[in-house]
């Protein structure tokens, strides 16, 4: 992906947040989500104003350093921020259903069924005391009126499709006798084996080796391109993101600070936080000896929320201007169609906009 | 498999002996004379040579312990000076009245610690768990004996809705036939309701005070397990499928619970075999721990040796027991990864 020309749909965060009612019906629709974590020393904020559309088959990429509130946002998709975080605000709609505030009944019948998850520890994400078979059996039977034979035929079949030999005698094994990039194709089997229209992958390969990592990564865009789901891929990694996505929400201290096609972001990128995660990605080609190229300062405390731009004081442009000092950048479209908060974002028409 | 159980074997057998000596020469070596304890005040110092000739004291400490040991190999566990009768004898009569207090305390210690963890978790308000970390600390904290002697002032004398210190059985009831010993089974096997009746309503005080410590224990134990189980994520992970609270904390928190109160539960099973000294003295019960005190104080070695070999090849024992069923338990340990 090469070309800057976006021609796959690019998530709009449009400023009045309403729907683009030229497209089909989004399957996922975030608006304004806040999430915060209540802890001894404050409120951390770590999701602040999140807004997206996903549609079916598109491949979205939410980038961003560690602690920019990835994971947590990929947790209030689910409903499953762990206490003592909880959503505060906003709304996000699966297939057109509210998930904000439904209790532990309602928000069960989605977890699994709309939106399916893949965890980014696979090592830790299976019951080490239930066979691999009892595991998928409870899971394809929680949505599905099936039969235990009947489900663990399924699961089987689903073992088989993300290349498990031998699946249906492997299902009576135990978790520890599988590798972690087993495991991982496990956990997507059964993340899928109830098709939901989303699957959030969060991390899904930080936690294994290089050599399993492409092999896993090439299984999820393979499931997800024949059955349509649309995807939510979480990663820092952002070779990641140009091999598998179509587009990229590039995540800073809670919020989107641009939303693009992933062709628009890597020919130019638009924000200047884009642009230096950029620059720390290393070109084994053309790397020198030397210190490895890194974004100087570390990302902000989420437990304040300073007027202006959370990134000024890290950002080349950003730390000497008044302005990113004191006034919150609000979303807007550069020429290339993608939209940042940034006051003195680079845009390909001109230096900075 | 065959040499780490052959292993096991091998520390076990090593811990028994090493318990052997170290009981055996402390009993020798802690001040005051048995035969002078056992002849009385009023004795001659010839009757009390004679008496210390009789019970081998006079020999060195290794011929001693070669003479325990060897009697005891054929069976022969000593005499007990102060009752009279062979150790052996002794053990024969108290041992099932204590196995029978100790199984149901630790029943008791069990099921309350699970239930009341279980329900301290699983609740979504915080009073539970601060009511049953407050249980647990003050049964924790408070001493058996004390706790008996207020139980027996509170539910026998002033309500009368529990049995006086009278022992296993109301005066005048008849034991059950002999089979195990315990009074409550034996009752039962004879088909004897009414025994069964008096030997349990008897068992029941005492065995919820020994279960007090057992339990404060075990609940802590349970509930931090099972929180830190919660964090967990395959917890997570099988919410992300769609399972509700209820059937996620069933099959996927609360057994990795079980599996840890396992070792710690039959620990403290050995322990209470051992006999609960003052508990035991308080409700009059005849078992092994009322025994043991009353032969401290009589300086009664045979029987205080016994009983505290006894505590050292039941701990042994139940230890060897618990890690063989963990292993069983545990797919981690049972199936071997490929």
């Amino acid at each position: 992906m090469q070309s800057n020309a976006p021609s796959l749909p690019v998530p709009r965060l449009t400023v009045d947040g309403g729907p683009d009612p030229e497209r089909n019906d989004p399957v996922l629709s975030v608006r304004g989500l806040r999430t915060d974590f209540e802890t001894a020393v404050g409120t951390v904020h770590a999701v602040r104003d999140v807004s997206f559309d996903l549609r079916k088959g598109q491949r979205l990429a939410i980038v961003g350093e560690s602690g920019s509130g990835k994971s947590a946002m990929a947790m209030s998709l689910m409903g499953l921020v762990p206490p003592p975080g909880r959503v505060v605000g906003g709304s996000v709609r699966l297939n057109g259903k509210e998930i904000v505030g439904l209790d532990d009944a309602g928000i069960s019948k989605v977890r699994g069924k709309d939106i399916g998850l893949v965890f980014q520890d696979p090592m830790a994400a299976l019951d080490p005391l239930k066979t691999i078979g009892s595991q998928f059996v409870e899971t394809i039977r929680v949505h599905q009126d099936v039969s235990v034979k009947a489900a663990r035929k399924m699961a089987a079949d689903l073992l088989g499709e993300v290349g498990v030999n031998d699946a249906a005698r492997r299902l009576s094994d135990y978790p520890h006798q599988y590798s972690g990039g087993m495991r991982q194709r496990v956990l997507i089997a059964m993340a899928i084996a109830n098709d939901p229209s989303v699957v959030v992958a969060d991390e899904p390969t930080t936690a294994l080796d290089v050599t399993t990592q492409a092999q896993v990564l090439d299984l999820l865009a393979k499931i997800c391109d024949e059955r349509g789901n649309a995807l939510v891929m979480i990663t820092h990694n952002l070779g990641i993101v140009e091999e598998l996505c179509d587009s990229v929400n590039v995540m800073y201290a809670g919020r989107f600070v641009e939303c693009t096609s992933t062709g628009a972001l890597f020919a130019s990128p638009g924000h200047p936080y884009s642009k230096a995660l950029l620059d720390c990605v290393i070109d084994p080609a053309t790397a020198r000896r030397g210190a490895l190229p890194a974004i100087p300062g570390s990302p902000p405390d989420l437990s304040v929320d300073e007027p202006g731009c959370p990134f000024a004081p890290r950002c080349p442009i950003g730390r000497d201007q008044e302005r990113c000092a004191v006034e919150r950048p609000q979303p807007r479209t550069l020429s290339n169609g993608a939209v940042v908060r940034c006051h003195f974002a680079y845009d390909p028409q001109g230096e900075t906009a | 498999m065959t040499s780490t159980v052959l292993k096991r074997l091998g520390v076990a057998l090593a811990t028994i002996f090493g318990a052997s000596i170290f009981t055996f020469v402390l009993l020798r070596k802690v001040p005051g004379d048995p035969a002078r304890a056992i002849a009385g005040d009023t004795a001659t110092e010839e009757t009390i040579a004679a008496l210390r000739k009789s019970m081998g004291l006079d020999d060195n400490l290794f011929v001693q312990y070669g003479n325990y040991m060897g009697s005891l190999l054929r069976g022969d566990f000593g005499f007990s000076y102060s009752t009279g009768n062979s150790v052996g004898t002794l053990l024969g009569q108290r041992l099932p009245a204590t196995l029978e207090l100790g199984l149901l305390s630790v029943i008791i210690a069990i099921v309350a610690a699970v239930l009341a963890a279980s329900f301290a978790v699983y609740s979504r308000r915080r009073w539970p768990d601060q009511a049953v970390r407050f249980a647990s600390s003050l049964a924790m904290g408070s001493p058996p004996f004390w706790i008996a002697l207020l139980a027996l002032m509170v539910f026998s004398i002033q309500l009368g809705i529990f049995p006086g210190p009278e022992g296993r059985l109301s005066p005048g009831m008849l034991k059950p036939p002999n089979v195990t010993g315990m009074f409550t089974v034996d009752s039962l096997l004879a088909g004897r309701w009414g025994t069964f009746a008096n030997a349990a309503w008897h068992l029941l005080l005492p065995a919820t005070i020994v279960a007090l410590g057992p339990f404060a224990f075990l609940s802590r134990l349970y509930r931090n397990q099972l929180r830190g189980t919660l964090r967990e994520t395959f917890v997570a992970v099988s919410q992300s499928h769609g399972l509700r609270r209820f059937p996620v904390y069933n099959r996927h928190v609360a057994p990795h619970g079980l599996l840890s109160l396992l070792p710690a539960a039959s620990l403290l099973f050995a322990d209470l075999l051992a006999g609960s000294l003052l508990v035991e003295k308080v409700f009059g019960w005849p078992g092994i721990g009322s025994m043991t005190a009353d032969a401290i104080i009589q300086k009664d070695f045979a029987v205080v040796q016994a009983v505290l070999l006894l505590a050292a090849v039941l701990y042994v024992v139940v230890s060897l027991l618990a890690d063989i069923l963990m292993t069983a338990a545990d797919p981690r340990t049972r199936v071997g990864a490929r």
